[in-house]
């Protein structure tokens, strides 16, 4: 009796694994499934790997003779996919409220791919105009390419009309860009604000494929939900009875929600942190401020 | 979408200053479908302590009434009521036991121990517990809760800030979320009694 463990060839020549396994089987009379080997089935036709479940023995003898050692792992003999997508997620939050004549745009400054944090110095505020700043979180390099198309067909536009391009104006463009990629689109989602050829604030929100409206407040990237709610509560006075403690807020007092919404996301969300900017467009130009968060 | 966005929930516990409340929308649906805005979320345990079961609406209803079972067991047995410490420790025996086929609910407790101390706890489904001090939330609409909480909370608040500041953190929360709303109620626990109030709030 062999040991059942331990399988000898006869001609002492080396046995593959699948060999080996199929010896076992046929010693322990095992009627196991067989092992369906994917990689075995190469182009050129032939199941050299496949254990058959073959009561009869002799069939079995031609795949023995056949020993190729090649282990495919389903690489070198079929075509086959890895997962790749176009996209990832850079993480961060960016916000947007206007008000009588102004408007205020914050973004925090936090890199991210996946758990990791790739910076804590990076700017999602671009200033298109004097009157008017996007800001973007999503993929950066999306973000990136978008600002230099826009950056390019700014300066068309400028070149054509002799005049810069009004708040309402840019926000077209921005949607039109958006739309011409379609279908592969910008993972950017955005938000504009600025001040219209009026004065007042305004304000734009967007979605990927440059679907966009005119609203009093915006916010996005991955701490949209955190201050969402609170922009409607707070700004937009909505589901309060107090009216009468309702006046036009001015932009300093609009800065201090905006930094208590940052904290409030840079508490739980772990893509927002590390600094908050905060831009105040008026007609006469762009402020900046810089706030610390938490860096965790 | 997941199971446990099926029928669609909001629900906030806060501590105050030798007070809690509770509050949690009234909404049912079935997906997108809105069936009723009376449904019961929150029950009461006894005078102190109240649960909030957010989740599948046919556990929610069964785990309750095991809950109140449970409750009712422990009381004949011991002679006294359960504090919410215990309570929330049974809740989460009971929702371990399930392990491998769990009950969809994502529970919030909130009661005052002997002492008139708040204590709130907040659980996942297979009952992980958490003991937060300022609040919990649960439901299919958690970040908006969470950003409201986390903005309007302040330690040490009276029953009627309480009540406000909770008011407004769930209707603001769950005006942005399409399967909760539909009316809420809110609880205000106090050492002297309870004070229930429905909100009037968008019926979208």
């Amino acid at each position: 009796h062999q040991h059942p463990t331990i399988v000898i060839a006869d001609n002492h020549q080396s046995m593959s694994y699948l060999q080996i396994q199929r010896s076992l089987q046929n010693t322990n009379g095992a009627t196991a499934l067989p092992i369906h080997n994917t990689e075995s089935n190469g182009l050129n036709g032939s199941n050299k790997h496949t254990i058959s479940v073959n009561y009869d023995k002799s069939t079995d003898e031609q795949t023995l003779s056949d020993d190729n050692h090649i282990i495919d792992h389903g690489v070198t003999q079929n075509p086959y996919e890895r997962g790749f997508s176009p996209y990832e997620f850079n993480g961060g939050t960016v916000l947007a409220i206007s008000g009588k004549d102004y408007a205020v745009v914050a973004a925090d400054t936090r890199l991210s791919s996946g758990y990791e944090i790739l910076s804590r110095n990076v700017t999602k505020l671009h200033q298109l105009t004097n009157t008017t700043v996007l800001a973007s979180a999503g993929c950066k390099t999306d973000v990136d390419q978008l600002r230099s198309v826009l950056d390019i067909r700014m300066q068309m536009y400028e070149h054509d009309n002799r005049k810069n391009m009004s708040t309402p104006s840019v926000a077209q463009m921005l949607g039109n860009t958006l739309y011409y990629k379609r279908f592969f689109p910008y993972y950017a989602f955005n938000v504009l604000g600025g001040v219209d050829h009026e004065g007042k604030g305004a304000v734009y929100s967007y979605d990927a494929i440059g679907s966009f409206e005119r609203t009093p407040f915006s916010a996005a990237g991955s701490g949209q939900s955190f201050l969402i709610p609170l922009m409607d509560n707070v700004i937009s006075h909505k589901n309060r009875c107090d009216e009468e403690n309702r006046v036009d807020l001015q932009s300093d007092e609009v800065v201090e929600i905006v930094k208590d919404a940052f904290v409030t996301a840079g508490e739980r969300d772990i893509y927002t942190g590390d600094a908050v900017q905060i831009m105040v467009i008026t007609k006469d130009g762009v402020t900046e401020h810089v706030y610390r968060l938490k860096a965790d | 979408m997941s199971i446990l966005e099926y029928n669609g929930a909001a629900m906030i516990a806060m501590a105050g200053d030798e007070c809690i409340a509770i509050a949690a929308d009234r909404r049912l649906g079935v997906q997108y479908q809105t069936v009723s805005c009376e449904f019961q979320k929150l029950f009461q345990i006894n005078d102190k302590t109240f649960v909030g079961l957010a989740g599948l609406a046919t556990d929610v209803q069964t785990v309750a009434q095991t809950l109140k079972f449970r409750n009712d067991l422990y009381e004949l047995r011991e002679d006294r009521k359960m504090t919410p410490k215990v309570f929330s420790s049974q809740l989460s025996a009971l929702l371990y036991e399930k392990r491998f086929g769990p009950f969809f609910v994502e529970p919030i407790v909130a009661g005052l121990d002997a002492s008139n101390k708040p204590y709130l706890s907040g659980m996942d489904l297979i009952g992980a517990p958490c003991f937060p001090d300022d609040y919990v939330v649960s439901g299919t609409c958690t970040a908006n809760l969470h950003g409201m909480c986390e903005t309007l909370y302040r330690p040490g608040l009276g029953p009627d800030e309480l009540f406000e500041t909770i008011s407004q953190a769930l209707l603001a929360g769950v005006d942005r979320d399409a399967l909760s709303g539909w009316g809420a109620i809110v609880h205000v626990i106090t050492k002297d009694g309870v004070t229930t109030r429905e909100l009037k709030g968008r019926m979208d």
